[in-house]
């Protein structure tokens, strides 16, 4: 292993919830954080980046997303409510509010929706157009908690407790939205059927999803050191690609130990993703050739989350402690590692 | 036949085998081996150079790419290491070598057992490999057990230890070793003599099977000084470590370590004393299962000359019961049997960690201050349309 990976300055200072990277510029993550603040980093400034600015919020945050373009994030809080932070000036602007802690969001620039996913058993659904005054939220009902929520250009995948995942079309959410005329968002219920809904193809819980960036079928990792590769088509030989296999595990004294696969990220480019578990483990597996590329050397703590750069040249890992081993309180490391890739570290194998 | 060998190589071709320091995986040949490393872990990873060693592919990535080589891709964790420098396989530390060869020793023999444990046969070529010395089981007459029975009921009489007695009994008549094969799959005798000396089992029945065989007592019977009453139904006495249908009359006296290989699998040849450093831990001598007289009589200093082999057999027996016992569980229910191996790090099928640790109190974020805090918002947003709040630091 080459030393193309470095540790980001001025790390969180507690365990990390999100990091992503910005739509356009490959060097502007942003990274969210148990301890009430979200990140902005330049991964390039100098030998391990600069710390740009944080941004306090009054609870910890849950998720982070960049918005329409470099200077706009959302953010999903603890606090229930769902801001908008405007990345130049440092404004937060509050959205809406859940009736349970917001674990998720994703925006969609294509629709130009921001979905909120929260312990609420909603999502809320928010028409951001370039109008302010024309912006309008729904709620839309879920049988259980969503766990992650994972977006295509044309869809939106919502991976929920009891291994429910369903999967709503961006533009007909993005249509009964802008019908929604009540400026209160508790008053625009939205029963829109799902175009999908599907269980998850694995036992226990999901931890994860992630779509592939060429719109055709997603990943999800369970808390079982297990991921699923599924696709969107319906039709019977396309389910019937459908797999999961096992990972993040390890022996120790003949015991098999399962560790969760807390994050899936995909690249953006070659189609491959890479998964992190609790075990410290980074690796990239190769979803259509069924392979796994390559697996990281150990990083110090359970990897919490991972990003990919638009332009496919990063990889962002964020290495915090969770709940492994039964811990109570976590404490320990919390760092981000940038790794630069190789042209083809991440690519998988052409088939010959 | 030579299809037959290619199925099931002896150990020593295993062994022969080259295979990868990095990661274990082994080779038909030696170029394999070596391409196989080429590729797999001297691949500079900038312009896919294959190089020869870890060495060559550190002053690679200096010179051409200067970059610092860490560590060897693809490698075990325990050998990402670029301090020793593999080729082929050469390099590779000697305890590296002992540790791989024990790893593969002992997985042969588990693979050994649990072919046996399926099939039911002996393995080609295996069975060789266990001659352990086996007692037949000696049978007496009707007289001679009553002469014997008389000797001993006249030396209670006089007062006679009970240690001499042991002692004239363990000089009583020595039996013939026998080769398992001549007798692997003798019937269970219907009408054991009650006094017979050794025990005897079929190397390899099944389970139920075990629990019909009669077994002949090590010792006679009446001589049981600390084994509880006499059984009144059972005609013998539990073979340690294998209790009998209804009820256990005997506790066991005392547990004995289970042995490495144990599970399922039988112990490696016993020829020679000492054994080489990378065969796997022989199983332990010093406990075999013996009951409470052997035990009784083993501290009279009377170290019977038969218990070593003993113990080995009850050990076979037991071993091969658990296999058969594993063998059961696992086409009955093999799900519950995976999960009784494996332990999940995270095991909350129901609360994600995230609302896990959203409860701890450090986060704790009370109703109060977030509806106060909700109503500024919301406020802030109903007046403005963009209500700034929050605190920004730089």
């Amino acid at each position: 292993m080459s030393s193309s990976q470095f540790e980001l300055t001025d790390p969180p200072r507690d365990a990390i919830s999100a990091l992503k990277f910005a739509p356009n510029d490959a060097n502007k993550l942003l990274v969210s954080s148990w301890d009430r603040n979200v990140y902005l980093y330049d991964t390039h400034d100098g030998e391990s980046g600069r710390l740009t600015r944080t941004f306090e919020h009054p609870a910890p945050v849950l998720d982070v997303c960049f918005g329409q373009d470099d200077n706009e994030a959302f953010t999903a809080g603890l606090d229930w409510n769902v801001r908008r932070i405007n990345l130049e000036t440092g404004e937060l602007e509050f959205l809406s509010s859940h009736t349970a802690g917001v674990k998720s969001v994703a925006y969609s620039s294509t629709t130009k929706l921001l979905i909120s996913g929260s312990w609420d058993c909603t999502l809320h659904v928010h028409s951001l157009s370039d109008d302010r005054s024309a912006h309008t939220t729904c709620t839309v009902p879920l049988p259980s908690k969503p766990f992650s929520i994972s977006m295509t250009p044309t869809k939106v995948v919502v991976a929920m407790a009891n291994r429910a995942v369903y999967i709503y079309d961006l533009k007909s959410l993005a249509l009964l939205c802008s019908h929604a005329n009540s400026t209160d968002n508790t008053q625009n219920i939205v029963e829109i059927e799902p175009l999908q809904r599907r269980e998850s193809a694995m036992k226990f819980m999901t931890r994860a999803i992630a779509c592939m960036p060429n719109d055709s079928g997603w990943a999800a990792s369970t808390i079982e050191g297990r991921i699923a590769v599924e696709w969107f088509d319906p039709s019977e030989t396309s389910q019937a690609r459908k797999y999961a296999f096992k990972c993040h595990r390890q022996t120790v004294d003949g015991v098999d130990v399962v560790y969760p696969v807390n994050a899936l990220a995909f690249h953006p480019i070659h189609g491959t993703f890479v998964s992190g578990g609790g075990d410290g483990v980074v690796a990239v597996w190769d979803g259509v050739a069924k392979r796994r590329i390559r697996q990281y050397q150990r990083f110090p703590t359970s990897v919490a989350a991972l990003a990919f750069s638009a332009n496919g040249k990063y990889l962002a890992v964020a290495v915090s402690p969770g709940f492994e081993d039964g811990k109570e309180d976590p404490e320990g490391v919390v760092k981000v590692f940038i790794r630069e890739l190789g042209e083809s570290e991440t690519k998988g194998k052409a088939s010959k | 036949m030579g299809k037959k060998k290619r199925k099931f190589p002896s150990l020593e071709e295993i062994l022969q085998r080259p295979w990868c320091y990095y990661c274990e995986r082994d080779f038909g040949d030696l170029k394999i081996l070596i391409s196989h490393q080429k590729a797999k872990h001297f691949k500079c990873e900038r312009c896919n150079r294959r190089l020869n060693t870890a060495g060559g592919l550190s002053v690679h990535m200096n010179q051409v790419h200067k970059e610092q080589l860490n560590s060897v891709e693809n490698a075990l964790a325990n050998r990402q290491g670029l301090e020793v420098e593999i080729f082929g396989m050469e390099g590779i530390p000697d305890e590296v070598k002992a540790q791989h060869d024990a790893r593969i020793t002992q997985q042969y023999w588990e693979e050994q057992a649990a072919r046996r444990a399926t099939t039911g046969n002996p393995t080609p070529g295996g069975a060789s490999g266990h001659t352990i010395k086996r007692k037949k089981a000696k049978i007496e007459s009707k007289e001679e057990i009553e002469k014997r029975l008389e000797t001993y009921l006249r030396q209670v009489e006089q007062g006679i230890p009970m240690s001499e007695i042991m002692e004239g009994i363990e000089t009583a008549p020595e039996t013939v070793p026998t080769p398992v094969a001549q007798q692997p799959f003798q019937a269970p005798q219907t009408s054991p003599p009650p006094f017979a000396n050794h025990p005897f089992q079929a190397p390899f029945a099944p389970p139920f099977a075990q629990q019909q065989a009669p077994f002949q007592p090590p010792f006679p019977v009446p001589v049981q000084p600390f084994s509880g009453p006499p059984m009144a139904g059972a005609p013998f006495p539990p073979v340690p470590g294998f209790s009998p249908p209804g009820g256990q009359p005997f506790p066991p006296p005392f547990h004995t370590p289970t042995p490495p290989f144990a599970q399922g699998a039988p112990p490696p040849p016993r020829q020679g004393s000492g054994s080489a450093p990378a065969l796997p831990q022989r199983p332990q001598f010093s406990a075999p299962p013996v009951n409470a007289a052997q035990f009784q009589q083993m501290h009279q200093g009377a170290a019977p000359s038969h218990t070593v082999t003993q113990g080995a057999v009850d050990e076979l027996i037991s071993s091969a019961r658990q296999s058969a016992q594993a063998e059961e569980a696992t086409q009955t229910a093999s799900k519950p049997k995976k999960e009784k191996n494996t332990r999940m790090v995270y095991a909350d099928n129901e609360i994600s960690p995230e609302e896990k640790m959203a409860q701890l109190p450090k986060y704790q974020f009370t109703r109060g201050a977030r509806e106060q805090q909700g109503s500024v918002l919301r406020s802030a947003t109903g007046t403005v349309g963009a209500g700034a709040t929050g605190v920004v630091r730089e």
